[in-house]
């Protein structure tokens, strides 16, 4: 059997030109899966689903889709053990069977997300895309729920409010977040462990607890006024600091002590090994810590329900007055009575999920380029063309 | 540091090799314009912990010279060398008695800058530590922003340093490009330079070539013989032939047994530690026959 071992080093992306061409100058890719084996199982899964139906068909026993699917699974695995047993033997079977059971395992928690997504964007689709820039550029103020069509709905009093808050969050929290983390990381001191537990357990926060504490210190002392987009901001500050703080804490930890060591060793003072060498080295990492703790917060509505509430009109100043958002928007149109509202709520979760999905992605874009390079693909230097 | 402080107490500088061994070793006359320094330690014991790694080693380094500490693994030679320039004093539990003198002036002494003394006192590691976050020329300079050095004219210090190092030609037209995209040995190279920018008097190497290829190894090996003109150098290493290649005077550092602390067994030129060792065991170590 043909085990393929990848006869050219796996240089990247950046360097292996190709498409996985065979050209013998041109490095192609490591082959991830062994030939054949797609095929045996691909044979033994329609195979089992075939035996599996001949078999309820036959003895005339009812069984639900689920039934049939756990039916079919077991047949799959039974079919594809005793192929690649007589085949490849008992070895290279208990090595496939233990792929099949990774794989299989990692999309069955892949169905729960995707199916979110898939359901949201399906609902939600009439209602963005209906009257289609008015979505995003008009506010509530001429939709009532009763009577309007969902062309009359707009989310931009949301999506103000969701920027407006969410930036203020971030801007509160994550230079203290990243001021921690370094304290924590450089120091060994009690305090630093204190500290550091503390941090641990605020990650587990409820998050209603979080809206209570700025209702009880802000909202209520500031009586009538004190829903605010500012009083929504500090509930979500609190929510993020110690997320962030803790991721950023992490991405520190990898910063490889050698580094420390040289920067010391040249005659620099701890805070300029920190701000000149630990720093600028876990930049990447920094950013994407603070990436998911944005993505983190954006769509929590608990805390936002005590801070501030839904509004139709577009409040462009965070603080005065109440500020509407996108969690607290789509809470309140799901509140609503009738149809339309429902699919406009919908719609609201469209942009939201878009919004967490656009962060994550940058997220990934930006982490998983390698220090010394240029942090996003658009901006790549010429480093990798000399 | 109040370990330190406490071990140091009741200290007594006894004789020590570079004042009593070594045939012919010119007396360190501190020539104003030299920017090398003599380095001397006296009776310096470290632990780590409770756990005594080095036993009373008395060593001393002249100026313009270079020194090759050698020994087998684990007796202790890394721990001296980071004791040259406090870089013992990190590592959590770590402590030390015995003192060490730059040009007369104790570095362990309380007035003493850590900085200051660090700044003296460059350091090469074995593994090369580049700053990824930097290119090559900012790596280059890095110490000085560092230690909040101004400089007058960067470019040609730049040069000057990877000329030293022997790698202006390799970098000249990348400079900007990232410091950790180089080789191994261009790294380390890029390493030295950048130990050399701050203008040290003492230039400390732990096993320098341990990574790298024979070719690259040359190469450092010529920069060290040529940076011996301005500054003194300390090097450990492993190999014998490099010992015997570079270095002036040689010290050879063995452990009794294990967990014993190591001490020095002999010390004096290099010559003649090779060729007519006083003690039969390093007769025995630099002919490989153990450790
Ligand atoms: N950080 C540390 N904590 C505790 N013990 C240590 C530490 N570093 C070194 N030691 C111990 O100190 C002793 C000397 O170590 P050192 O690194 O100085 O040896 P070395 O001569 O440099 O060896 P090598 O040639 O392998 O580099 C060893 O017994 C080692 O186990
Ligand atoms: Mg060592």
């Amino acid at each position: 059997m043909s085990i393929v071992v990848g006869q050219a080093p796996n240089l990247g992306p950046d360097v292996a030109g190709g498409h996985g061409s065979t050209h013998p100058d041109r490095p192609s890719r490591h082959r991830k899966m062994p030939q054949g084996m797609a095929t045996e199982a691909v044979g033994s899964a329609v195979a089992s689903f075939a035996l599996v139906w001949l078999v309820l068909t036959l003895t005339a026993a009812g069984a639900s889709a689920v039934g049939f699917g756990v039916f079919w699974v077991m047949g799959f695995l039974l079919t594809y053990g005793l192929l690649t047993w007589r085949l490849h033997g008992v070895l290279l079977m208990k090595e496939r069977l233990a792929t099949v059971f990774v794989w299989g395992s990692s999309l069955v928690a892949l169905v729960p997300l995707v199916a979110i997504i898939v359901y949201v964007i399906v609902h939600g689709f009439a209602a963005v895309f209906s009257g289609f820039p008015h979505f995003f550029f008009a506010d509530m103020s001429q939709f009532s729920s009763a009577r309007s069509p969902v062309t009359q709905a707009g989310m931009v009093a949301a999506i103000v409010g969701t920027v407006e808050q969410v930036g203020l969050a971030t801007i509160f929290s994550v230079p203290i977040a990243v001021l921690t983390a370094t304290y924590l990381n450089e120091s060994t001191g009690t305090f630093a462990r204190v500290l550091g537990t503390v941090v641990d357990s605020m990650t587990g926060t409820p998050s209603i607890i979080a809206g209570l504490f700025v209702y009880l210190l802000w909202v209520q002392p500031h009586g009538t006024s004190g829903k605010s987009g500012l009083a929504a901001a500090m509930a979500l500050t609190v929510l993020m600091l110690p997320f962030v703080t803790r991721s950023a804490q992490e991405v520190l930890l990898v910063v490889p002590g050698s580094l420390r060591e040289a920067a010391l060793a040249l005659g620099a003072p701890q805070w300029r090994v920190v701000l000149r060498v630990v720093l600028p080295t876990a930049r990447t990492g920094m950013v994407t810590a603070v990436i998911l703790g944005i993505a983190r917060v954006v769509g929590e509505t608990a805390p936002l329900l005590l801070a501030t509430s839904a509004s139709s009109h577009t409040n462009w100043n965070p603080f005065r007055g109440i500020q509407s958002d996108l969690p607290l928007q789509i809470y309140s149109l799901v509140t609503q009575p009738g149809v339309n509202a429902t699919k406009v709520a919908w719609g609201g979760a469209f942009v939201l999920v878009l919004v967490v999905l656009t962060l994550f992605t940058l997220a990934r874009i930006v982490g998983s380029s390698r220090p010394g390079q240029r942090r996003l693909p658009w901006r790549r230097s010429k480093a990798v063309a000399a | 540091m109040t370990t330190l402080d406490g071990l140091r107490q009741g200290t007594d500088v006894g004789s020590f090799p570079a004042s009593s061994g070594g045939a012919a070793a010119p007396a360190t006359s501190g020539l104003p314009d030299s920017g090398a320094s003599a380095l001397v330690a006296r009776e310096v014991s470290a632990w780590f912990g409770s756990h005594k790694v080095l036993e009373r080693i008395s060593l001393g380094m002249e100026q313009k010279k270079v020194t090759a500490l050698i020994g087998p693994s684990g007796c202790g030679k890394s721990t001296f060398l980071r004791i040259l320039n406090r870089m013992h004093e990190l590592i959590p539990g770590a402590a030390l008695s015995g003192s060490v003198h730059l040009d007369d002036v104790d570095i362990y002494d309380p007035a003493q800058q850590i900085t200051a003394t660090r700044l003296k006192i460059g350091m090469v590691f074995q593994r090369p530590n580049p700053f990824p976050s930097m290119t090559i020329a900012q790596n280059v300079l890095s110490g000085l922003r560092l230690s909040g050095t101004k400089v007058a004219n960067p470019d040609a210090l730049v040069q000057e340093c990877l000329e030293k190092a022997g790698m202006w030609n390799e970098t000249r037209n990348r400079l900007n490009h990232a410091g950790a995209a180089l080789s191994g040995g261009q790294q380390q190279r890029l390493c030295i330079a950048r130990a050399l920018a701050v203008r040290p008097k003492v230039l400390l190497m732990d096993e320098p070539c341990s990574a790298l290829d024979p070719i690259s190894t040359g190469v450092i090996e010529e920069t060290i013989k040529e940076l011996r003109e301005e500054v003194t150098i300390v090097i450990v290493t492993h190999n014998m032939q490099q010992a015997q290649r570079v270095s002036d005077s040689c010290a050879l550092f063995l452990v009794d047994g294990e967990g014993m602390p190591g001490h020095i067994v002999e010390w004096g030129q290099t010559e003649q530690v090779f060729q007519d060792p006083h003690d039969p065991r390093t007769a025995d170590y630099v002919h490989g026959r153990f450790g």
